[in-house]
């Protein structure tokens, strides 16, 4: 059984910017449960003791992945992955070995520039330049 | 034009936020949104905008009659 880890120094503050950042990596709504302190539940169904606000069930993951869990704090909302999906999730979505957080948080930094050209009703202009992406909002 | 550019790390996924062209409170009001959205700075550090004072005028109409 693979225990799940709490990634407590990653937060993300704002809900929507993660549902859309979840949903940029191919976990649309439908696929993302919201509620209070949800269950998590293992590959075979087995109910864990962690809850989450927001929800993604294993079904949606990878071959035997375990639920994967954002938990409301304070701060905002923290990752709770399993041990063995941080591998299957990496794997999954082409990343480095541990990377499917970095890979998230990068995901949603992308949604947070949108959201701030949405506000102050701006346009993004992006380049890339190896691993490093500058997305300027002009307003 | 007032600009903020943003540099992600793909591989760490760190973010970076850089105002441009804004200058004194108005640069208070983007830092706020960013704090709202990216749950506050890790890092802050003031460009020389930022000190920059905001000069409006105000034009009268209308003369001596």
């Amino acid at each position: 059984m693979s225990k799940y880890v709490e990634f407590t120094d990653v937060k993300f503050a704002s809900r929507e910017c993660l549902l859309a950042a979840l949903k940029a990596l191919g976990y649309p709504a439908e696929q993302v449960e919201e509620g209070e302190r949800l269950n998590l539940y293992g590959f075979r169904g087995d109910q864990r003791p962690e809850t989450a606000e927001v929800v993604i069930r294993r079904q949606h993951l990878a071959t035997a992945s375990n639920d994967l869990g954002f938990r409301h704090t304070s701060a905002g909302y923290v990752p709770i992955v399993s041990d063995y999906d941080v591998s299957a999730l990496a794997r999954k979505h082409k990343c480095r070995e541990h990377g499917f957080i970095a890979k998230l948080k990068a995901t949603y930094a992308e949604a947070v520039v949108q959201e701030v050209a949405r506000r102050l009703r701006g346009k993004v202009v992006a380049q890339a330049s190896g691993s490093v992406r500058k997305l300027v909002v002009r307003y | 034009m007032p600009e903020i550019e943003f540099t992600v790390d793909e591989t760490t996924g760190a973010l970076t936020a850089h105002v441009k062209g804004v200058a004194g409170p108005s640069c208070g009001d983007i830092q706020k949104l960013l704090e709202a959205l990216l749950g506050g700075a890790s890092k802050e550090e003031k460009t020389p905008e930022f000190y920059r004072r905001v000069v409006t005028q105000q034009r009268v109409r209308g003369g001596a009659k």
